[in-house]
């Protein structure tokens, strides 16, 4: 990184710190990895023209994409509005109006694809009530993960080699285009997706998943599947687990999706010792204090549990949800055949 | 150095000399830290190959050029002498050289950057190297940077202007150069400036980075990763009919890559010769690419390796 100032606060969020977690696992620790795609979706809309000085921006999220905009809009002195769930956590609730971001909640599940399409519901109809509004659309907008190339290109200057990239996968576009970039230089490089069992990204029904910010009720066109060479899904409780060991035993605060990837990593790491293997760790602790980071919740919440399996099961069939965390070997395929069990390239 | 150029001796026969290269590791487009873009190449430099220009100078008198086809060695005389001196041109130019023109090794620059070192050697007044590239872009238009001596630089063919350094030396490599379309020359300022994409721009970032690190810790496999993705992506504009067999032949014959002129029809496979099986790879690749009826051109870093044919 150059030692220069940063000229605003949303440039230096982007940038996320390297943390060695093992000989050959290191970890991309954020502060708010989403800053990549909203910044850049921004920047990149007002270079285009598309933001005029009254244009509202607009999206449907109740998470850290949300942020990342909050902070953009703030700073841009623009407005903002958020369509989320009735659900969306008092902490972050307060932070993006504090922000300046009007958070419009839902009252009820569509019964097509839960929240996520009455969100999408409302958000439509709130452009139609206004007279010039962006979307950043990040789970369509191929600017999501072709903001990552930053990323590739911290990992490509620090590391050189990169034999693995795990990562939780929401709207696939930090895996995917992290991915894809690291290929342009490491065609080699093996990329693992963690999704929570119960999302529809890989192949499971859609069902009500305790574990938020990976996985999806909807299929994300910036999910390009052909970048994975393997899936794994996990449970709340294990990713719940994962996080705290992530943070007992690296002191690294992190969130739940970081905990999910932090699993997945180690073991890879450990199964492929001459591999070097990077983890995407995409929020801080803070907002999970009350929740993850709490005992007593999680014991009231049914996920305390002892300890972790060593080792994922491997499974055959992509679309049946199990109760641990499981495996399915991708191989790069297209949705259509990974589901349907065929073609997997014999390597 | 300045002390020397407002108080010339005597015009004096003065001597200049270049070498040529082999194309470029990679060539794109690059953001600065504010975001704004600069076209940028890093050249491989062919030291073997080069131009020397013999400035005779005659205050008053008109510049004789060797011949037509050297307007811009012209120019370059004449700006250098204007910028340096404040002189019309005056003078007698010779020009020798072997570097081959219009396959993109660099013979336009490798004239003008001499006929720049001849004439300020002609007023006993040598001139720094990122002098010699700003005359030599003025002069050419564009030009690559071969006068950029003792270091490796990322540089803006367009301003004559290095852009970022990258390292003090290129790494050892062996790279079995060809002519991907013999006979077919480029005029490297007619064609049209590549218009990248979105994702190729965002690529050239992650190639930078390559670059960055391959010549920082000496991974000539990442830099000819970084150079075949560079290739790749050029392939829109200025194809190279053979790169698909090019990039084969390297992965099978354990090369790190392929890297091409982007303006120009010479292209190279290059070879670690820190990895075991270097020699024989560069013996096969040699005659792959001569049984394919591509003329070998040349091979850079041969004698790094052993009992290798030296290329026709
Ligand atoms: C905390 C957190 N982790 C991971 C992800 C998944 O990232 P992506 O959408 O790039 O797949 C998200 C997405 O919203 C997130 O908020």
């Amino acid at each position: 990184m150059p030692a220069r100032p940063y000229g605003e606060a949303t440039e230096a969020y982007r940038i996320p710190k390297l943390i060695r977690l093992a000989p050959n696992l290191y970890g991309v620790c954020f502060t708010l990895m989403k800053m990549i795609p909203a910044r850049h979706i921004l920047r990149r809309a007002e270079a285009d023209g598309l933001l005029e000085p009254e244009t509202v921006v607009v999206e449907t999220t109740s998470g850290t994409f949300g942020l990342a905009l909050a902070m953009q809009t703030a700073q841009a002195g623009r407005r903002l509005i958020l369509v989320s769930d009735p659900a969306v956590d008092e902490r972050l609730l307060r932070r993006l109006t504090d922000l300046g971001a009007v958070v419009e909640r839902v009252a009820a599940k569509a019964a097509v694809g839960g929240y996520q399409a009455a969100r999408l519901t409302r958000l439509a109809e709130i452009r139609r009530e206004l007279p010039s509004t962006f979307c950043p659309e990040q789970y369509s907008n191929p600017d999501n993960p072709r903001s990552y190339a930053l990323v590739a290109e911290l990992l490509v200057e620090a590391l050189g080699q990169v034999d693995c990239v795990v990562g939780p996968v929401g709207s696939g576009g930090s895996l995917c285009g992290t991915t894809r970039f690291l290929r342009s230089v490491l065609p080699d490089c093996h990329a693992i997706g963690v999704d929570s069992h119960d999302s529809v990204l890989f192949g499971h029904p859609d069902g009500p998943r305790a574990l938020r910010g990976l996985g999806n009720s909807l299929m994300p066109p910036n999910l390009d599947h052909t970048v994975l060479d393997s899936v794994h899904w996990c449970t709340a409780d294990e990713a719940f687990l994962a996080t705290r060991q992530l943070h007992q035993r690296h002191a690294l605060f992190m969130g739940p999706t970081s905990g999910a990837a932090y699993l997945s990593a180690r073991w890879w790491a450990r199964e492929h010792p001459d591999a070097l293997t990077v983890v995407l760790l995409p929020d801080e602790g803070y907002r999970y204090l009350d929740t993850v980071y709490d005992d007593a919740w999680l014991a009231a919440e049914g996920h305390v549990r002892a300890e972790l399996p060593d080792a994922p099961t491997p499974v055959a069939d992509a679309t049946v949800p199990g109760t641990v965390w499981s495996a399915f070997d991708w191989g790069r395929r297209t949705y259509a055949d990974a589901v349907a069990g065929v073609g997997l390239a014999v390597r | 150095m300045t002390q020397g150029r407002r108080g010339p001796g005597a015009p004096r026969v003065g001597i200049g000399t270049a070498h040529g290269h082999h194309g470029e590791l990679v060539q794109g487009a690059f953001s600065r830290p504010g975001g704004a873009l600069v076209r940028a190449l890093l050249t491989l430099p062919h030291r073997g190959i080069g131009s020397r220009v013999v400035f005779h100078p005659e205050p008053g008198a008109a510049l004789v050029l060797p011949g037509p086809g050297y307007e811009k060695v012209g120019r370059a005389v004449e700006l250098t002498l204007r910028a340096l001196f404040d002189e019309p041109p005056g003078g007698r130019v010779e020009v020798t050289g072997d570097v081959p023109r219009g396959v993109g090794m660099g013979s336009s620059t490798s004239d003008v950057t001499a006929a720049i070192r001849a004439v300020a050697d002609s007023r006993g007044a040598p001139l720094p190297d990122d002098e010699v590239a700003r005359l030599a872009a003025l002069a050419e238009g564009a030009c690559d940077s071969i006068m950029v001596a003792d270091r490796v630089v990322l540089f803006a063919q367009r301003e004559g202007a290095v852009v970022e350094t990258l390292a003090p030396r290129l790494p050892p490599m062996v790279v079995v150069g060809c002519d991907t379309d013999p006979g077919v020359s480029v005029d490297t300022l007619a064609h049209e400036q590549p218009r990248y994409g979105s994702t190729e721009l965002a690529t050239f970032g992650v190639l930078r980075s390559a670059l960055r690190r391959s010549l920082t810790t000496g991974d000539v496999g990442l830099l000819g990763r970084a150079a075949s993705a560079s290739a790749r992506i050029n392939q829109r504009f200025l194809p190279k009919q053979p790169l698909d067999f090019l990039l084969a032949l390297a992965e099978e014959e354990g090369a790190c890559g392929v890297q091409v002129a982007h303006s120009g029809t010479v292209a190279g496979v290059i070879f670690d010769p820190a990895r075991p099986d270097t020699a024989h790879g560069v013996y096969r690749a040699v005659d792959r690419i001569g049984a394919a009826g591509l003329p070998v051109t040349s091979v850079l870093g041969e004698s790094l390796v052993r009992d290798v044919p030296v290329g026709a």
